[in-house]
């Protein structure tokens, strides 16, 4: 029978976790592989770690992306390993996270079918790179990547949560206008979802999760202001459709009163100043300026998007300071890991290319 | 093996500049020095010294080691150690060289793995072909059966071909076979259509077609798998073929890292370089010829004693035998000893084994251990690379003892594998459990089976306490020694103590002995703790001669009175109870052994077999962790409580086998 008592829910996983966020900090893997001199040594770094897998596979057949596939078979299994010791509705809500993998392998099938069939690019063995077994929902990847029609993508992802948004849109759609409103639609459905499954948490796991999702949601409400605002310079109503109706950012009269002015008249600092104070004081631009040796704008851009990071971190920084006890940690947990494998990829092929350290740090933030 | 730590010695020396060098690599072939630095000379002499600067800094030699061990790594070689080391060899590295050398190898295995990964590319795209015909997925596949008028079928392949598909001829007469997948059909159409392709009208051309383009679609993945697994073998080729020569750069990076980390410690003036260092008493000669001879003589060489210096400053060497490696590893787990103290590996082993052989006590499950310790260490041995699974080197080596222990006891109570197929030496272990031991049994209950682990644990505590009271001696700390909680007077207490429980345990929990001896006795321990925090003071005064306040004195001596007294009387009484675990576990351990047995009787034949199989699986591993975790708290707690500070400083000398990662 499942427990209501948070040291029942919690205790065995919380024990965990701790200790793998613990090994994190001391193995300090992506700082060594971000220092590491080359791709080899990088990969050798890799063979102590949690990934040696990844390494094996390089030793196996020198391909990045299927070192990248990986790590994608290592953060599912790290989902569903956390869901094993969960029981419920917390539970759930690390479903609906195992969920935006889900998404996001969707996305990336659609991609190459579009690619293919749209583009008239042949793929070839690019669809080896995808994640074919399930992840939650039963999905014909391989029949999805094989399809030679939108409708039959449609048919295809009939029973899936992902249907009402692919549906509505058509071939000529597509065609026209690329995939870009179809993920932002996908990504925006994702976290209604979320909303949806955070109100069926305890009372102190829904406190929890909302401070932390509202964050992320004004977090990223931000950065499709400034990205879309700024720097490609669309128009307001376009950019309103983007953005998720959650938070604090997306309600407030700053937000309107931007996505009012004419692109040229935005003040991307500004903005961030007013939910976020202390941009104007970010190092990180010399810094970066120094090895990115690209236009204003996109350092401009660059420097926002580290600035709201480093906003994210911080969140999740005092989360592990708070209560143990609480589906806080699990995100917490989630977000961290998240970023080290986000670092690790990004890091060897940062390798692979030759780039430096400093300017692999540059993009990553 | 030392019964108590190494004793130490305190080198200073004072060598001429140019002879540095050969001193340097002197020590570091003894590699017995533990390196101070100079801060004992008086401040007006320190001010007239200087440290020197590496040419290349120790950060750049270990950044350019750890890209050779990435290397061999690549390559599968196993990485050299300390015994490639000679300090014969020690010469300046060329780091440019180096790094060129390293750098030309890296392009080459980077070419290589390009080479691979294009070969995995291609073979990941025949194999979802392939995939496709195995599972009937023909829909996703195109299968063409045709022909063209012109001879450009090479042209026709090769465009093909970078669709990913294949072109094959069928028999001898202009038929091809073109595959490709169906999702590219809008982009092979055009092209078929180009080249002026033709359908075949005949459909039993179809069945020969799959047959045909199988067997070309197979020779090209093996082809295909081949050239990644050449290239695999390649890299490794590749390294393997310069492994002299990185051997040779990463031993003079070592090298030249421990020589910096070695002159780190020296200080110099103009002409003189200096040093100081901790030395085992048993190598300072060999310190002292060494640091003559690299000197050409022309050096000064002072000892101090590690009397004459604050114990705390002096490093601590333990000296097991290697087969004590396990207890060591305990010991070092927990904290390191003072300086001069007794070396409690060996009693460690003692202690430890005897608990685990009273609460794991079976001669067929202590085989088992034996076993298992010993296939453990052996692949350990053959694979040094292996990487540690949940069993550990240092696990297999300690299975083995505990492994002999079970067997030890499980001869002494009668039990293997939880029957009792011969009689014990000792007592019917399993027996007593049940209930049916034979009357001239020495233990006939369980309480006979409490009262020995109660007795044992008394044992070990008394044993802690010996420990403890040499260690006193030999510091000569002679207050602590007589009048502390763990020194004479809590002995003495602690023997009352047992006296009355026994006693009251003897009169049928009626009433505590009454000798006219007790309470003086116990008056006059406590009386003798009361004083020691005023005696300590009055020392302190007439040594610093700063004379303490005597209201903070008493208050302070009164509440420490009081807790050592609380902790005598209450942290005895519970270490002492505490060993009852060691009952608790052993009869647990003969209870579930008495389960399964009535188990199997129940099931009997095949049946009854698995379940003693199983059930003696189960018991080995839970009962066996259980008791390895319990004896290990109570060595750490019960036992070292009584002797081990652990305030020692570890001995760390510069050597040809430092440890890469234990340098600060």
């Amino acid at each position: 029978m499942s427990s209501n008592d948070p040291v029942d829910v919690y205790g065995f996983i919380h024990a965990k976790l701790r200790a793998r966020i613990g090994k994190m900090r001391q193995d300090r893997l992506v700082e060594n592989l971000l220092k590491a001199p080359t791709l080899v040594d990088a990969v050798a770094l890799l063979r102590d770690s949690p990934y040696r897998r990844v390494a094996e596979v390089y030793d196996r057949t020198g391909d990045l992306q299927q070192m990248e596939l990986v790590l994608l078979y290592t953060e599912i299994e790290m989902h569903r390993l956390v869901t094993k010791y969960l029981e419920g509705r917390p539970a759930g809500l690390v479903d609906h996270l195992l969920a935006k993998i889900e998404l996001d392998n969707l996305k990336n099938t659609i991609r190459l079918w579009y690619s293919s069939i749209v583009r008239r690019r042949p793929i070839r063995f690019r669809s080896e790179y995808l994640f074919k077994e399930q992840i939650l929902t039963p999905i014909d990847w391989v029949a999805l990547v094989n399809t030679t029609s939108w409708q039959e993508v449609q048919k295809l992802l009939s029973h899936t949560p992902y249907h009402e948004v692919v549906s509505s849109f058509t071939m000529e759609m597509i065609e026209e206008e690329g995939l870009f409103l179809l993920e932002s639609r996908l990504d925006r459905a994702w976290y209604v979802r979320l909303m949806e499954t955070l109100d069926t948490l305890s009372a102190r796991d829904r406190e929890v999760a909302r401070s932390i999702f509202l964050v992320e949601i004004d977090l990223r409400n931000l950065a499709t202001l400034v990205r879309y605002g700024r720097y490609y310079q669309m128009d307001g109503s376009d950019i309103a459709a983007l953005l998720l109706p959650w938070g604090t950012v997306a309600s407030s009269k700053e937000g309107a009163r931007y996505l009012a002015q004419s692109p040229t008249e935005r003040d991307a600092l500004a903005l961030i100043n007013h939910f976020y104070r202390g941009l104007e004081v970010i190092e990180v631009g010399a810094k970066r300026s120094s090895s990115h040796n690209e236009d204003p704008g996109v350092l401009e851009n660059l420097q926002i998007e580290e600035y709201l990071a480093q906003r994210r971190t911080e969140l999740y920084q005092k989360i592990l300071g708070g209560d143990p006890f609480t589906i806080g940690l699990v995100l917490a947990y989630f977000f961290l890991f998240k970023e080290e494998t986000a670092t690790i990829k990004a890091t060897i092929n940062g390798k692979y290319y030759g780039y430096s350290e400093e300017y692999i740090r540059g993009v990553i933030g | 093996m030392n019964l108590f730590t190494r004793p130490m010695r305190l080198l200073t020396a004072v060598v001429l500049e140019e002879t540095g060098d050969a001193v340097v690599k002197a020590l570091l072939e003894l590699g017995v020095l533990d390196f101070v630095h100079l801060n004992r000379l008086d401040p007006a002499q320190m001010e007239k010294l200087s440290s020197r600067p590496s040419a290349i800094s120790r950060t750049m030699l270990e950044d350019l080691r750890s890209r050779v061990e990435a290397l061999l790594r690549q390559g599968h070689i196993s990485l050299p150690s300390a015994q490639n080391l000679d300090v014969r060899r020690l010469e300046k590295p060329d780091m440019e060289q180096y790094r060129a050398t390293l750098d030309g190898l890296t392009a080459s295995l980077l070419s290589i793995k390009e080479e691979q990964k294009q070969s995995n590319q291609i073979l990941m795209g025949l194999e979802e072909i392939r995939r496709y015909l195995d599972e009937d997925k023909g829909e996703y596949l195109d299968l063409r059966v045709g022909s063209i008028p012109s001879d450009k079928t090479a042209d026709l392949a090769a465009r093909i071909s970078s669709f990913g598909g294949l072109l094959e001829a069928l028999g001898d007469e202009g038929t091809l076979v073109s595959l490709t997948l169906r999702r590219d059909v809008a982009q092979v159409d055009p092209i078929l259509e180009k080249f002026g392709w033709t359908e075949a009208s005949d459909p039993t051309l179809q069945r020969e077609a799959i047959t045909v383009i199988r067997t070309r679609l197979e020779g090209e993945r093996q082809r295909a798998l081949a050239g990644r697994q050449e290239s695999e073998k390649a890299a490794d080729a590749i390294i393997a073929s310069k492994r002299e020569e990185l051997f040779s750069i990463w031993s003079n990076l070592r090298l030249n890292e421990l020589s910096d980390q070695i002159k780190s410690y020296f200080s110099y003036t103009n002409n003189t370089t200096l040093f100081s260092g901790w030395v085992p008493v048993d190598q300072s000669e060999k310190v002292r010829e060494a640091i003559i001879t690299a000197s050409d003589g022309q050096c000064v060489i002072e000892w101090t004693e590690a009397g004459e210096v604050d114990r705390s400053e002096v490093p601590v060497a333990i000296t097991s035998p290697k087969a004590l490696k396990p207890f060591q590893n305990m010991v070092n787990n927990y904290a390191t000893p003072e300086y001069g103290t007794v070396n409690p590996t060996i009693f460690v082993m003692i202690a430890y084994l005897t608990m685990f052989g009273l609460m794991f006590a079976d001669l067929g499950q202590g085989l088992v251990l034996l076993i298992a310790g010993i296939l453990f260490s052996r692949s350990y041995k053959k694979n040094p690379l292996k990487k540690e699974g949940m069993i550990t080197r240092n696990v297999a080596n300690l299975l083995v003892y505990l492994g002999l222990s079970s067997m030890l006891f499980g001869v002494l109570f009668g039990s293997t594998f939880g029957l009792d197929l011969f009689p014990a030496l000792w007592f019917p272990y399993e027996a007593v459990v049940a209930g049916h031991a034979p009357a001239d049994s020495l233990i006939t209950d369980v309480y006979g089976i409490l009262g020995l682990t109660i007795k044992f644990g008394i044992v070990i505590i008394y044993m802690g306490l010996v420990l403890n009271w040499i260690n006193l001696a030999r510091k000569r700390n002679f207050l602590t020694l007589v009048l502390d909680k763990n020194g004479i007077v809590g002995g003495l207490l602690f023997a009352v103590g047992l006296y009355m429980g026994f006693g009251f345990v003897g009169s049928g929990y009626h009433s505590f002995p009454s000798g006219a001896w007790i309470a003086p006795t116990i008056a006059i321990s406590l009386v003798a703790l009361l004083s020691r925090p005023f005696i300590h003071a009055v020392i302190e005064a007439k040594e610093s001669g700063v004379k303490p306040k005597v209201g903070s004195l008493i208050m302070d001596g009164l509440m420490e009175w009081l807790v050592d007294v609380l902790e005598i009387f209450t942290g005895y009484l519970s270490n002492t109870l505490s060993f009852m675990r060691v009952a608790g576990l052993g009869i647990a351990h003969a209870s579930l052994m008495e389960s399964f047995r009535m188990l199997q009787d129940l099931a009997g034949g095949a049946g009854g077999i698995a379940i003693f199989i199983a059930g003696n699986l189960l018991v080995i591993v839970l009962e066996g962790l259980s008791a390895g975790i319990q004896s290990l708290r109570l060595n750490y707690y019960e036992f070292f409580s009584r002797y081990f500070s652990g305030k020692g400083v570890a001995y760390h000398p510069v050597g040809l086998t430092t440890s890469s990662r234990t340098r600060s």
